[in-house]
């Protein structure tokens, strides 16, 4: 039976306003450390998840199981605990979506774009070669290598008593690999993409390796500095700033960091920021948890605020007209609000980082960003440090590596006092599958800026 | 489940030295309210079967399927295998001797939260719900509650065989309040979904949220009013919530073993300690004494038998200041030449396979008595209350931590309100700093429920008994815009 057979099925024991969605993952993935395999996973597990709407309340219920009885019961849950809520009173949901032209500026992805077949065949024998291409090359440089290969499928398939109907397959393959040397230091390099075949563990371990320095790290003091941050750290501000400044309801309620701000200057004018599902460098889906279409969405246009995302709910929240851009993250919308997940980044005029390095009489490169949280969500403030691979720029070019340090610092600051941008992006993705596989990441360039906080070092 | 799970773990892979099976059964609801609304009512099910198995070729597979029938716990059987013979060869990796468990464990539970009405619960939420808003800089309250049952059961091919079922019941309270561009929160009784613990209803009803929800909002409030927290090198006062987050993010990851051994590099990353660092490390003060205790009533962290077989237990990780022990799987405990694992082997569900986890580590009560007590002997300096952010490095170094709360110390009492409270420093150097933890009478155990670790992700429920602690020459106030 086929992911959107499983859900019509469910829809059918369902009674009264109801949305079903189906999402099955089979996936690898095979971790090693010091050059070696340490643990090697395979997963296959199905989740139907029935979403029953009462008098503007909802009830969630799911279940792995897929035969009948399990389907009809999962219905009947969803059912009666949204008609105990109900009893509580007027729910506040404005209905399930229905079928309609997506609210973005332009068409999502083709059909079949976030799927290779041969990635779906999930051959384990390739997640060995990469091991051991990667092993090789760090050998041969006196080094260890540690990491994860890791590849998937994910079909999800929706369906609602509203008209809404989709289904899509998508896969993803990621390998990173941090070697370290003798003395701990480290260097990091990662590929994501839709086909496995672009993971190749000898070249991701040969650029691991060319971020090795063999000279002692200097320290560096606290205080701001002019920055060149690597594609990877460039990702991680990004995919923050996407949750606190573009979450709809987070700025419905004014707790978003773009409260009041749309429409007016937030960052550079080298900055373009857009939510993109069907980008050919990303990972494209359709649709999202609630099967609204997805569409490009411009977020920040020539460093001017143009808009937030919603799904179903956020935008009623919002009201004035809002609709959902199809950003649901869950059925029927998250409490903590919709997100963009296929953010991304114009490049500017560099040619590389090096270039971007040039113009820095004195500076940081920041190859990517560790533990980060926000301090102060309404100002995008946020706090982390740095880690595989941090260098002092000076009279221009990257010499010497520093100890690793820690940043507190705004993003919409750091956007603002970014003055140039690598021509050239790439897919950045940290892969971290909590719970149901949902591989997302953002394309975006290294950039530089000036007065990026350090706040004190990791020694 | 158990007669499947130990038939498949005594079948033996081909190629294999050893096989574990674990079948796992998971039920979770939690329930949300927001402006006095329910906002969403959640209900999840799954249930699967993971099977681990070590080739004789020297790697570990693992094999998770939502297939609870023979055929399907063959079928992963047979996968998990194929995936152990694809890795590139390496020398077999022993796991530390273990006396096969057998029988059966529950964790407490006095009332079944699952037996409660979804109305009762609501209702009580809601009530809490309705005492957050009325002011209208309060733009968003959210009161919510969670249940989870896991039942299991565990075979390997050395014998062992048993069942445990645990209950995890809890919830909380959070009030936003905004002024301008300025954002402040009050969270009760913790931040990051409130207090929860192994055990029933009860748990829920003692927490009296609608008892606390005025003074919640009336804080979060008062936030906006209050001028911000100093900056500089101060003693400080930590609330006993935010000494149990302390000690999970530089004292509990720092000690895990597979870390210390570069096992987590990828990812979670490594530690500040070495392999040889344990038996004579000066970790801290002599006022701290860490203990990891699988057998803590009401931890999140307590089993009969960790996810590799091995029975729960305590021990004294840190003893006056001093490192003992660290926590460890039974592959890391080979590999430093243990011989017995720590029990710490835990897995997030069945579709995960079990790696080196915290169980209860706890701060062990002091002899400064009650916290007007501890705060009596501080002429001036800060005391912060309830996580709002927190960040550390991966080697549980360097962490920069922030309040919902923070109060001035003066002469030996609370004062003013300080808002953006957050304080910064070294791991040693820190707990170096310790001089006086509360007695018995102020510790508590503290749950938390959002422990990220291993790829794919895992996320582990802990506990942390903790009571309000003094550290003095701190660095706070290191947050700011």
């Amino acid at each position: 039976m086929t992911e959107l057979e499983l859900a019509d099925r469910t829809l059918g024991f369902c009674a009264g306003a109801a949305q079903v969605n189906v999402v099955r993952e089979r996936s690898l993935a095979s971790r090693f450390a010091r050059s070696v395999p340490t643990q090697a996973t395979a997963v296959d597990d199905t989740t139907v998840e029935v979403l029953c709407l009462v008098d503007g309340h909802t009830g969630t219920a799911s279940t792995n199981r897929v035969d009948d009885d399990a389907l009809r019961e999962v219905a009947t849950r969803a059912r009666r605990i949204a008609a105990a809520s109900a009893r509580t009173g007027r729910g506040e949901h404005p209905d399930l979506p229905r079928p309609g032209p997506p609210a973005g500026e332009s068409a999502g992805p083709d059909p079949g774009a976030g799927h290779d077949r041969r990635t779906a065949e999930l051959d384990p024998a390739e997640a060995g070669a990469a091991l051991a291409g990667a092993f090789d090359v760090a050998g041969a440089r006196a080094t260890e290598a540690f990491g994860i290969w890791t590849s998937g499928e994910v079909s999800t398939a929706i369906v609602s008593t509203a008209g809404m109907r989709a289904a899509e397959s998508v896969t993803d393959a990621h390998m990173k690999v941090i070697v370290r040397d003798a003395t701990g230091r480290s260097g990091y390099a990662a590929t994501t993409s839709v086909r496995g075949a672009e993971i190749d563990g000898a070249e991701i371990a040969g650029r691991a390796v060319s971020g090795l320095s063999p000279d002692e790290p200097a320290e560096l003091a606290s205080g701001e500095y002019d920055v060149v941050l690597g594609h990877e750290a460039v990702g991680t501000l990004l995919d923050f700033l996407g949750w606190l400044g573009f979450n709809g309801l987070a700025h419905a309620e004014r707790r978003g960091a773009l409260c009041d701000r749309i429409g007016r200057q937030v960052a550079a004018a080298v900055i373009n920021l857009t939510d993109s599902p069907g980008g050919g460098d990303g990972l494209p889906r359709s649709f999202d948890a609630e099967a609204v279409g997805k569409a490009r969405v411009v977020l920040i246009e020539d460093g001017v605020a143009r808009s937030v995302v919603h799904d179903t709910r956020s935008a009623a929240v919002a009201g004035g007209g809002a609709r959902s851009t199809g950003h649901a993250l869950t059925a029927g919308g998250d409490p903590d609000g919709p997100a963009p997940t296929n953010l991304v980044l114009a490049g500017g005029r560099a040619d590389s980082v090096e270039a971007l390095a040039q113009p820095i009489r004195r500076g940081v490169f920041v190859t990517r960003l560790w533990y980060v949280n926000p301090v102060d969500p309404r100002h995008a403030l946020l706090t982390g440090v740095t880690r595989d691979g941090t260098f002092l720029i000076e009279d221009g070019r990257i010499t010497r590596p520093v100890r690793d340090v820690r940043f507190t610092d705004s993003v919409l600051r750091i956007l603002a006092a970014t003055d140039d941008l690598t021509r050239a992006g790439r897919l950045v993705s940290d892969a971290e599958h909590y719970g149901r596989r949902f591989a997302h990441g953002v394309v975006c360039p290294a950039l530089r800026a000036s007065g990026f906080r350090v706040t004190g070092s990791t020694t | 489940m158990l007669d499947l799970v130990v038939e498949l773990a005594s079948s033996g892979g081909e190629g294999c030295s050893y096989v574990d099976v674990r079948w796992v059964e998971r039920t979770l609801e939690r329930l949300t309210v927001s402006g006095g609304r329910v906002e969403r009512v959640l209900s999840e099910q799954d249930e699967g079967i993971g099977v681990r198995v070590a080739a004789r070729s020297g790697g570990f597979g693992f094999a998770a399927t939502r297939d609870t029938s023979r055929a399907g716990g063959l079928a992963a059987l047979r996968r998990a295998t194929a995936i152990a013979s694809s890795q590139p060869s390496a020398a077999l990796r022993p796991l530390a001797p273990v006396v096969p468990g057998r029988g059966a464990w529950a964790g407490r539970c006095e009332i079944d939260p699952f037996a409660e009405s979804i109305e009762a619960r609501l209702e009580l939420l809601l009530r809490a719900d309705a005492l957050l808003g009325g002011d209208p800089r309060i733009v968003r309250t959210q009161a919510e509650s969670i249940a989870v049952r896991t039942r299991k059961a565990f075979a390997s091919s050395e014998g062992a065989a048993f069942t445990q079922e645990l209950t995890e019941c809890g919830g909380g309270i959070e009030a936003h309040a905004a002024d301008g561009d300025d954002v402040q929160i009050r969270s009760y009784p913790s931040a990051h979904g409130g207090s929860v613990a192994a055990a029933g209803y009860e748990h829920l009803l003692g927490l009296d949220l609608v008892g606390n929800a005025r003074r919640v909002a009336e804080e979060a409030v008062a936030l906006l009013l209050a001028p911000e927290c100093p900056a500089g090198r101060t003693t400080l006062v930590l609330g006993d919530e935010q000494v149990a987050l302390q000690v999970h993010e530089s004292i509990g990851h720092a000690l895990e073993l597979d870390r210390i051994q570069l096992g987590e590099a990828s990812y979670a990353g490594t530690s500040w300690v070495s392999p040889g660092d344990i038996g004579h490390l000066r970790y801290g003060s002599d006022d701290l004494r860490i203990s990891a205790d699988a057998t803590l009533a009401g931890g999140l962290g307590s089993f009969g038998w960790d996810d590799e077989g091995v029975a729960g237990q305590r021990t004294m990780l840190i003893d006056s200041g001093i490192l003992r022990a660290a926590l460890s799987d039974r592959t890391s405990a080979a590999s430093l030449g243990l011989t017995s694992s720590g029990g710490c082997a835990r897995a997030d569900g069945f579709s995960r396979q079990p790696i080196v986890r915290m169980t209860n580590v706890s701060i062990e009560p002091g002899r400064s008595g009650t916290l007007a007590e501890l705060i009596g002997g501080v002429e001036n300096g800060i005391y912060m209350e309830t996580n709002r952010s927190w960040s550390i490095d991966d080697r549980r170094l360097h962490f920069q931590f922030a309040t919902e709360v923070g109060r001035e110390i003066r002469g030996g009492e609370l004062g003013r309100l300080v808002k953006n409270a957050s304080y910064a420093g070294l791991t040693p150097e820190f707990w170096g700093s310790l001089d006086g933890v509360c007695s018995a009478s102020d510790w508590r155990v503290w749950g938390l429920l959002n422990c990220g670790k291993g790829e794919p992700g895992q996320v582990a429920h802990v506990s942390h008994g903790a009571a309000p602690a003094r550290f003095r020459n701190v660095q706070v106030g290191v947050a700011r815009r």
